[in-house]
């Protein structure tokens, strides 16, 4: 106890623990609790940031009188300098980064681990057999050889004693660090995946709150020519018909030109939006991290963020502040209901997806009623690739050509021919149908090259389709989840 | 489990090929006496749209049918220009109107006529593929239901089996095929998709090696004399699979014995006349075909020699029982075999052609060589088959000089030597050479192709662009492929901003092209250039 109050009499112990204790809420704020504005937060992480930045900066200076203590202050910052790094790169937007940054601070901080289970292993080790020289005894090993064979009682079971009867006696020492190796990582891979499974990191997608109608929002100008009864006249007749000026004929023309402004979402609330939404709530782009190719094709600021904000504009729902990825393993984390309705999926080369995979995302669409949005990247080898993952993810339905007049073709915009900035997987734009609805679309050619910044040079015409039918399929998405939510609450209320 | 799988499907998509293909002729024409009926004026009309339709210019068709149901909406042939309004509809992938407005349109307002049959059909078929599959489930089973004697009734269960199959429901399927197969009258209309159906059972229970059940489904179809053959052509594939894998092996000979018994009863034994032995010739090597497919090698040569006794030494017999030496690598027994050819020519051709298989040049030549002396006629022929087995070897000098020489002697082939010179040329790294011989050559754009590519290989960057010009001026289908070909020049140039200018053409020019589509992606990849161009629609 009084060793415990000197230690915390030392100033650099107070400010370490408060430094910890402010990255710590800092870091439960961010990830689970929400409640500090942004501007707090980007503060007290480059408070933490700073200060630990200092912090080693003075520990490297004194490096060279204490080797430990300097180990010691890079292992403290690893954790921080890896999560100010994933909060920077999300703040700034910087997607790409953000990913390199978790996966680069994950494997950092699981080396530093490992470099100090090896030593200390090690040192322990040393420290074992430095009191075994001191106690050592030629008449004892003598009497033991003359004995014949090993006396069982004297096995040792201690793991982080070399001479453990199961490191054997050809190279016990490196069969001790291959020990250590493998149950870190065990015990590693184990703690992530408790982590991952524990309740406060399930994540949630909420919808936001509002209401509307699922219809044509375009102006559509339909003439409708009343066909009469003709008469056949003769010129040469006597009697004289009075034929009107072509001008003076009044055709009956049925107009309809109103422009509908009607909200866009689904079901009855204020503002656009969805019933059974949260004023948190937002609509989102999520796309797919899958290993294997280049996911990240058009990814973020001036990439899929365009068609986020275009959303916005289109349909007057809130929106997400950025574009999101998410590896499977990430997408598995959500909640069963508030999941993304959405997950696009591009790139040119090959989709890798473990079995692993296959069956989250046959979770995702059979039991979180999600929806896959396929865009071919840029190669017909990424078309086969897809529709390969497909068979795998769905293999009871076949893939056909999506109808110019079905609903995820008409509403809220009326895309009569599918654009596309170049045909990587062909001209058709293909669909899964099941239970009722699309579980996927898949764009035969690059539209999220039409989104990005310079909308890869195609003409207005084909970028504009290209926003609207991106708006369409988004807007197909969440009214299909927010309609199913709906239902799962109704049927959770009846139990 | 997988091979019955793949058999499964293989025996489905025969089934709906085939039915699906007819079940469409027949439905989108009218009855003659349905058109008989018909005023001169409504015929006029509804050959107007007709023709559109047959034209494939569906949405003037469809106006012309929207202007017959217009003018003469009481007339019998309404209900059909309702049907034909739905079909242009289908065409242009406004399925789902199709069947709302139009298809269900026939159903409510000529519920009596002969179209409602089929636009109930129609409506199954259309949900299927538009990948509404259970709503087309249920739409072939209220079209059986409501007019279980119409052959729509028929197209329907011939639909049903496509669905089980696709939802791999085995029973299912094996049921509706029966029915198809065995239960129902055939008439003119049906007799192909029942027809298809008993074929799709019989490959079915091949692959289940259960012989007596697949020949009893082919006997719904064949008459006796044709049967034979039918066995031996459903057989094969079945019986190939199951013998293949280590699981199905003994039930695959087992299906093999008794198919080889079930033919050798039915072998004709009059061999009295030509015709005759024909006949018995043929059947005879379908009996060894399927013991090929068993893949029992002291079969097949035990067949061969009963055949042989039968028939004597034929060239056709011997050259068959020889080829199946040389496809199981015994090249000395099958040469000893060919040497046997009373058509000598023909024999050492075939002696020549598997000393070219055995990779053995010097007596392959050696035999070509006896045969330009036997065959003085053909010399030129076997001159060419000479320089080929040189140019196998890659032994290009010996080849040019032969094709050389064969574009001075046989004039009426110039070309075809031209051609085998150049190439030969090219691949011989003699590409200027090659240049001069593909310039001679005829067979524009492919000369023009070969050419540019000996110049891209020589450096002569300029020669190559200029060809890629000339193709692009004066073949259209070539033309995407040349202006790609344009920018790779550019760049091996290491003309980079002209090479992206020329990528970037591919993708405007020709945006429906594949190769727009691999400029796109290479503009991107290699220059990370996003702005391309292009952009299309599909059609």
């Amino acid at each position: 106890m009084n060793a415990i109050k000197t230690l915390w009499k030392q100033k650099t112990i107070k400010i370490g623990s408060l430094t910890a204790l402010v990255w710590f809420f800092a870091l439960l704020d961010w990830l689970w609790i929400h409640m500090l504005p942004d501007t707090l937060l980007v503060a007290l992480f480059a408070a933490v940031l700073f200060g630990s930045t200092a912090f080693f900066h003075r520990q490297y200076k004194q490096r060279a009188t204490n080797k430990l203590q300097f180990w010691a202050a890079f292992t403290i910052c690893v954790p921080v300098w890896w999560h100010a790094g994933i909060f920077f790169c999300e703040w700034l937007g910087l997607e790409v980064f953000r990913a390199y940054f978790a996966r680069g601070g994950l494997a950092t901080f699981f080396i530093t681990g490992l470099a100090w289970v090896i030593w200390a292993l090690e040192k322990h080790a040393q420290q074992v057999e430095a009191a075994r020289r001191q106690e050592f005894s030629l008449d004892n090993v003598l009497q033991r050889t003359q004995s014949e064979g090993r006396d069982e009682s004297h096995k040792i079971w201690n793991p982080l004693d070399p001479h453990a009867w199961y490191y054997g006696r050809k190279a016990p020492r490196l069969n001790q660090s291959l020990n250590g190796f493998v149950s870190y990582s065990i015990l590693f891979g184990l703690i992530c995946m408790i982590l991952s499974q524990f309740q406060g990191c399930t994540q949630y997608y909420d919808l936001p709150a509002g209401g509307g109608e699922n219809q044509a929002v375009q102006q559509v100008v339909k003439v409708q020519k009343v066909i009469r009864t003709k008469f056949i006249l003769n010129p040469y007749s006597a009697i004289n018909y009075n034929t009107p000026e072509l001008d003076d004929v009044k055709l009956e023309l049925n107009e309809v030109t109103a422009h509908r402004y009607t909200k866009m979402g689904f079901g009855e609330g204020e503002g656009a939006g969805f019933a059974g939404g949260t004023s948190d709530g937002a609509v989102g782009f999520v796309r797919l991290e899958y290993p294997g190719g280049d996911w990240n094709q058009d990814f973020g600021i001036g990439g899929d963020m365009n068609m986020l904000l275009k959303y916005a504009e289109l349909t007057g729902q809130k929106i997400a502040k950025k574009t999101q990825a998410y590896s499977p393993a990430q997408l598995k984390t959500f909640d069963g209901v508030r999941c993304p309705p959405l997950l696009y999926i591009t790139g040119q080369q090959n989709i890798s997806l473990g079995n692993n995979d296959v069956k989250i995302l046959q979770e995702y669409i059979n039991d979180k009623h999600g929806m896959i949005f396929g865009d071919n990247g840029g190669s017909r080898h990424f078309h086969n690739q897809f529709i390969s993952m497909m068979q795998r993810i769905v293999p009871d339905v076949r893939p056909v050509r999506i109808p110019t007049d079905d609903p995820i073709h008409t509403r809220p915009f009326q895309i009569t021919r599918v654009p596309y900035v170049a045909p990587h997987g062909g001209e058709e734009a293909l669909g899964w149908f099941k239970d009722g609805r699309w579980v996927a679309y898949y764009h035969p050619g690059d539209i999220g090259d039409a989104w990005a910044d310079g909308h890869a040079g195609v003409s207005q015409d084909i970028w504009a389709n290209c926003y609207r039918l991106g708006v369409n399929i988004m807007s197909y998405a969440h009214i299909e989840h927010a309609k199913w939510r709906l239902a799962q609450k109704q049927s959770d209320g009846e139990e | 489990m997988k091979s019955n799988r793949f058999q499964l499907l293989l025996a489905l998509l025969v089934t709906t090929l085939t039915s699906s293909v007819f079940a469409q002729t027949k439905i989108t024409e009218m009855s003659l006496d349905r058109w008989a009926k018909l005023r001169e004026v409504e015929r006029y009309q509804l050959n107007i749209a007709e023709k559109y339709f047959k034209e494939k210019k569906y949405d003037v068709a469809m106006s012309e049918y929207e202007k017959y149901l217009s003018l003469y909406e009481r007339s019998d042939a309404a209900s059909f220009a309702q049907l034909k309004w739905s079909l242009c509809l289908n065409q242009l992938r406004k399925q789902n109107t199709a069947i709302k407005e139009g298809f269900q349109s026939v159903i409510d307002y000529w519920p009596d006529s002969p179209d409602a049959a089929k636009a109930s059909y129609l409506i199954g078929r259309t949900y299927v593929a538009i990948g509404r599959v259970s709503y087309g489930k249920k739409a072939y089973q209220q079209t059986i239901e409501d007019y279980p004697d119409n052959p729509v009734a028929v197209y329907s269960l011939s639909g049903l089996a496509e669905i089980a199959g696709q939802e791999k429901d085995e029973t299912s399927l094996v049921k509706i095929w029966k029915r198809l197969a065995f239960d129902i009258e055939r008439t003119k209309l049906t007799a192909s998709t029942c027809a298809s159906a008993a074929n799709s059972l019989a490959s079915y229970y091949f692959g289940k090696a259960t012989f007596p059940d697949a020949l009893k489904s082919l006997q719904a179809n064949y008459k006796e004399e044709q049967l034979a053959y039918y066995v031996y052509y459903y057989v094969r594939s079945p019986l190939g699979t199951l013998v293949g894998k280590e699981e199905t092996n003994v039930a695959g000979l087992r299906l093999a014995d008794q198919t080889v018994a079930y033919l050798r009863s039915n072998l004709e034994t009059d061999l009295s006349t030509d015709e005759l032995k024909a006949k018995a010739t043929e059947q005879w090597n379908r009996m060894i075909e399927v013991e090929k497919y068993s893949r029992r090698d002291d079969k097949v040569l035990a067949a061969y020699k009963a055949m042989l006794a039968t028939f004597g030494n034929t060239d056709a017999i011997l050259g068959s029982l020889a080829d199946y030496h040389a496809s199981q690598k015994r090249y000395d027994q099958a040469r000893s075999i060919y040497r046997q050819f009373k058509d000598k020519v023909q024999g050492l051709a075939k002696v020549a052609a598997s000393f070219v298989a055995e990779g053995n040049v010097t007596e392959a030549v050696g035999v070509y060589k006896q045969l330009a002396g036997v065959d003085a006629e053909n010399a030129a022929t076997w001159k060419g088959a000479e320089a080929a087995a040189y140019v196998g070897v890659k032994m290009y000098p010996q080849a040019i000089q032969i094709y050389r020489s064969l574009v001075a002697s046989d004039a009426l082939n110039s070309q075809k030597w031209l051609w085998a010179l150049a190439t030969t040329q090219r691949d011989a790294n003699q590409l200027k050479e090659a240049i001069g011989t593909f310039r001679q050559c005829e067979n524009f754009p492919e000369n023009y192709r070969q050419m540019a590519g000996c110049h891209r290989a020589l450096k002569e960057y300029k020669e190559a662009l200029i060809l890629y010009g000339q193709i692009i001026g004066g073949s259209e289908p070539m033309a995407p492929w040349a202006q790609l070909q344009i920018g790779y020049t550019y760049e091996q140039m290491a003309s980079t901003e002209l090479a992206i200018k020329a990528f970037q053409k591919c993708c405007k020019e020709y945006p429906k092209a594949s190769y727009a589509s691999t400029a796109h992606a290479h503009l991107q990849n290699k220059y990370k250039i996003s702005v391309t161009l292009g952009g299309g629609t599909d059609e």
